[in-house]
């Protein structure tokens, strides 16, 4: 692989309070590339997920052990500021959860916090519905409550929103798993043509959403990293045999 | 290795009817084969229009296999392990409706040989047969069995058949030669020798299809070492 690695695990343990999630995690993450994260419910995935972004730090009694390097600089350092680290680093959850509001303000309200000028926003606003492939869908009501929207258009709103803040990593716990499979091919299509600007790392449960849309695919196991390959390598042919009993669905 | 069981039971049931049938068309293409040769040998050309006749069933079942195969690629979306057997499935039961033909084709040779006095007594070409049936046989046992041994032995066996092909056409060139009276008969003998050798060109096609759904390494189209 030639690819940049944006963000670096090493050796990491995650803890909720005495009982370990994560155990001894080393990998890296390409730049501008999908990665999925894949396993058995309650395997670490979501931890591990919100591990890179600091959103664990919301959870009281939790730690962190080891190194998470976001383009080379520890995100878990004193000086680090968790809320900067989570603009450069946003997430998607698995069911849409827009703001009670429109949807302008929805894509807005971000920006406007971290001091973005009133001016630039509609662009920003424009630009961000565009990229999330909603544009033409909403344009002639920004001003609407965004809890109108369609469920699958929810989901865009909120990778539009996460968009504004101009990360440079999305993460996504299950984005389509509340989705219907227009929906859900819509957000695939949009992750694929988000990938030429943005680094994706997405949980999924669906084995074909992870085989079609990401390039590499991780499978945890108990809180362990089991096999981490290229996403062709593991559904056709992974090393480990534990990877092949789960993604051709043997008993565990 | 065991292979664990799928949590569909239907599934595995489903993985497990294409085994089956796999088994029984690799069955009827044996006896077809031997049949041909024995059309051939006995000069029992009864005997080869069945096999002509029979070809059908062969036909039939190889259809029924292969829209079986394509249910589960749609239904059930195999990956790994699975793909690589469904892909080899698919695969086999095309080699193995192939053979079929070439059976067909010397019980062809067959009807048109026995209408004319028998130019030689028939030595290789029953060798050839005993051989790519067991050729036929040992494949589908490696499929069934995981076994790359016996798959890498079938590999080994096709060159024997190439052998015996090559001395069968050098026999048979003596003959023309001597005697044109016999080209027409030694040709249609040519011909029943080389559908032997592309039968066994099938099996070692299967052969390889095994060696890469075990390992998942595509060895076919891979020059030997000329030792
Ligand atoms: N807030 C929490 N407090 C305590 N334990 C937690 C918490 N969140 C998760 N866990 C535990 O950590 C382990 C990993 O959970 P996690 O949510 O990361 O799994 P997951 O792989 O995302 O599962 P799923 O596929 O069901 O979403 C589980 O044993 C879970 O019970
Ligand atoms: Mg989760």
């Amino acid at each position: 692989m030639d690819a940049n690695m944006i963000i670096s695990l090493h050796n990491v343990n995650f803890y909720y309070g005495p009982s370990r999630a994560l155990n001894d995690i080393s990998m890296d993450f390409p730049e501008k590339q999908v990665t999925a994260l894949i396993g058995p419910s309650g395997c670490g995935k979501s931890t591990l997920l919100r591990l890179l972004n600091r959103m664990n730090d919301l959870i009281i009694g939790t730690r962190v052990e080891g190194k998470v390097l976001f383009e080379g600089k520890d995100i878990y350092d004193g000086h680090v500021d968790p809320v900067e680290i989570r603009r450069k680093i946003g997430m998607v959850f698995q069911k849409p959860n827009p703001f009670p509001k429109t949807i302008y303000n929805n894509i807005a309200y971000g920006p406007k916090l971290t001091g973005a000028n009133a001016g630039d926003l509609d662009a920003l606003v424009e630009q961000s519905l565009k990229q999330a492939v909603l544009w033409d869908e909403v344009k002639d009501v920004l001003n609407k409550s965004a809890m109108n929207l369609s469920g699958g258009q929810q989901q865009r709103l909120c990778i539009a929103r996460a968009l504004a803040m101009k990360p440079d990593v999305l993460l996504m716990d299950e984005p389509t798993s509340a989705l219907d499979p227009i929906s859900t091919a819509k957000i695939e299509e949009l992750i694929e043509e988000l990938k030429k600007n943005y680094t994706i790392i997405i949980v999924t449960h669906n084995m074909q959403q992870a085989a079609r849309i990401s390039d590499s695919t991780a499978f945890f196991y108990i809180g362990n990293l089991i096999e981490y390959n290229k996403t062709e390598k593991i559904f056709t042919n992974p090393d480990v045999k534990q990877t092949e009993d789960y993604i051709t669905g043997r008993f565990g | 290795m065991e292979e664990k069981r799928h949590t569909s039971l239907h599934y595995e049931k489903e993985l497990q009817e294409i085994k089956n049938s796999l088994i029984y068309l690799g069955a009827l293409t044996e006896k077809a084969i031997q049949d041909a040769m024995k059309a051939l040998s006995e000069r029992n050309s009864e005997m080869a229009n069945k096999i002509i006749k029979d070809d059908d069933d062969i036909d039939k079942l190889d259809t029924e296999l292969e829209e079986r195969c394509i249910r589960v690629l749609a239904l059930r979306q195999p990956t790994a392990i699975d793909l690589r057997f469904i892909t080899t499935a698919i695969k086999i039961t095309g080699h193995l409706e192939r053979i079929g033909d070439m059976a067909v084709n010397i019980a062809e040779k067959a009807i048109q040989l026995n209408q004319e006095p028998q130019l030689k007594p028939y030595i290789d070409l029953p060798r050839m047969t005993d051989l790519v049936t067991t050729m036929i046989k040992d494949s589908l046992d490696s499929f069934i069995n995981n076994d790359l041994e016996r798959a890498e032995k079938v590999r080994r066996m096709e060159e024997v058949i190439d052998d015996l092909n090559e001395q069968i056409f050098r026999e048979l060139l003596t003959f023309m030669m001597e005697d044109s009276k016999s080209i027409h008969r030694a040709l249609l003998i040519m011909q029943v020798s080389k559908n032997m050798e592309r039968i066994a060109d099938h099996t070692k096609g299967i052969a390889d299809m095994v060696t890469y759904m075990i390992t998942g390494e595509n060895v076919r189209h891979q020059t030997r070492e000329i030792s």
